[in-house]
């Protein structure tokens, strides 16, 4: 409880000085994560999934929201093969699982990505295969976001007077 | 704030509905509570109606007749008290990371010392309740709704005491006592740059926002004006009657028995 509470807190803090500002000039604020991690880090933690729902409703629903999906081996391999030492909280150790860092991390990340798959319906996330290259990742991604934010805004802007 | 409060749990299980020693809304999964044999006792109150005095008195009392008792209070977590000094030293807190901030205190002392100190079967008394942190947000405009709900990992307490006081009262108090501070007097509401003023609007907001949560949460209500010793008979009057009641066989660690 107190790590979804403390992962709001500093969401909250974030949404008011470095979310909302921006979106009120009309500018895009690309957010890395969301409140999608915490609905599926929080419920893989044993919170309860309408909790944190309703914990969150005081945030922006974002325009898009993709989601770069991995098989558990994929993002195991990834993380072997750039030698970083699992961090406490990323493997699930508090959970008490398992003592062995990479087990725990399989396990609990794991149950992350089963909550993914359920926010993808709930919430319409869209979905990057993200074992491709980084290239075919970025084209399918451009793609998504071009479609979302219509050109045409761009001619409107230079429509109006200059003042 | 807006929120989305038609899914809300909380507001319909409300309050006094909630059978106490159980949690208010979704609560904590991972955390079953059922059939534990502690026991909450809350006592609740804005600053200065005597709420330590009254508890310290009471604990010495149930620890005579042989109960085991745990004391929590506000903001008085070990993981939140030092965040929460520093946040309001620096002036950065808006209403809702005041909120999350007060909540993951009580969420802490919940995980820490309550609940584990209910399983136990200790005597839980509570210097204020989570009525402190929706009476504060209330004054601030929060949803009443998702405060509700946030707070729905909370276990409704088998009584809540409600030291009452009037304005008038309450402010010679603190002046005797140790004088007004800058969050007591609700400054950061921008009321106006007169710290009396501003306590006084501040202070007047927050008993009208803990009465209209006496009946919603079933308070006792207790006329905090009166002498320490009349009011601390009527909580032991009161507690004495709901323990008898409740027959929490005395100290269950003691091999006498």
């Amino acid at each position: 409880m107190t790590f979804s509470l403390l992962h709001a807190t500093d969401f909250a803090d974030r949404l008011l000085y470095n979310i909302v500002p921006p979106l009120k000039a009309g500018m895009i604020v690309l957010a890395d994560r969301y409140t999608y991690t915490a609905f599926a880090r929080d419920a893989a933690r044993g919170v309860d999934r309408r909790w944190v729902r309703e914990l969150y409703s005081f945030a922006v629903r974002p325009d898009l929201a993709v989601y770069f999906r991995v098989p558990i081996e994929v993002s195991t391999d990834r993380l072997m093969a750039r030698r970083v030492k699992l961090k406490f909280y990323e493997a699930g150790m508090d959970m008490g699982w398992s003592s062995n860092a990479v087990e725990s991390f399989r396990l609990f990340q794991g149950k992350v990505l089963d909550e993914y798959d359920r926010l993808v319906d709930e919430f319409g996330l869209s979905v990057v295969n993200a074992t491709g290259s980084i290239t075919e990742q970025q084209r399918t991604f451009r793609k998504l976001v071009s479609q979302h934010l219509e050109i045409a805004d761009d001619d409107r802007q230079l429509d109006e007077p200059l003042g | 704030m807006t929120t989305d409060s038609s899914t809300s749990r909380l507001v319909e299980a409300a309050g006094a509905a909630t059978k106490p020693g159980t949690y208010y809304g979704y609560g904590i999964p991972y955390l079953p509570i059922d059939g534990y044999p502690g026991k909450i006792i809350a006592i609740e109150g804005t600053d200065g109606v005597g709420r330590s005095t009254q508890i310290s008195l009471l604990r010495e009392w149930l620890e005579v007749q042989g109960y085991g008792v745990v004391e929590t209070g506000w903001t008085r977590s070990e993981l939140m008290q030092p965040t929460i000094e520093l946040a309001k030293a620096s002036n950065t807190l808006n209403k809702l990371t005041f909120v999350l901030l007060y909540a993951t205190d009580f969420a802490d002392r919940l995980e820490k010392e309550i609940i584990p100190a209910l399983k136990a079967g200790f005597i839980v008394l509570s210097d204020r309740y989570i009525f402190t942190a929706l009476a504060r947000a209330g004054v601030r405009g929060v949803d009443r709704t998702w405060m509700r709900g946030l707070y729905g990992f909370a276990i409704a307490p088998h009584q809540v005491f409600y030291l009452k006081i009037d304005e008038k009262t309450l402010i010679r108090r603190v002046l005797q006592s140790r004088g007004m501070d800058y969050w007591e007097s609700g400054m950061d509401m921008k009321i106006g740059d007169d710290i009396y003023e501003s306590f006084r609007a501040y202070q007047r907001s927050l008993l009208r926002e803990y009465a209209s949560m006496a009946d919603e949460f079933g308070f006792r209500v207790l006329d905090a004006r009166r002498k320490v010793d009349v009011i601390q008979d009527e909580l032991r009057r009161q507690i004495g009657a709901f323990l008898a009641e409740a027959e929490i066989p005395a100290r269950p660690e003691d091999p006498r028995g």
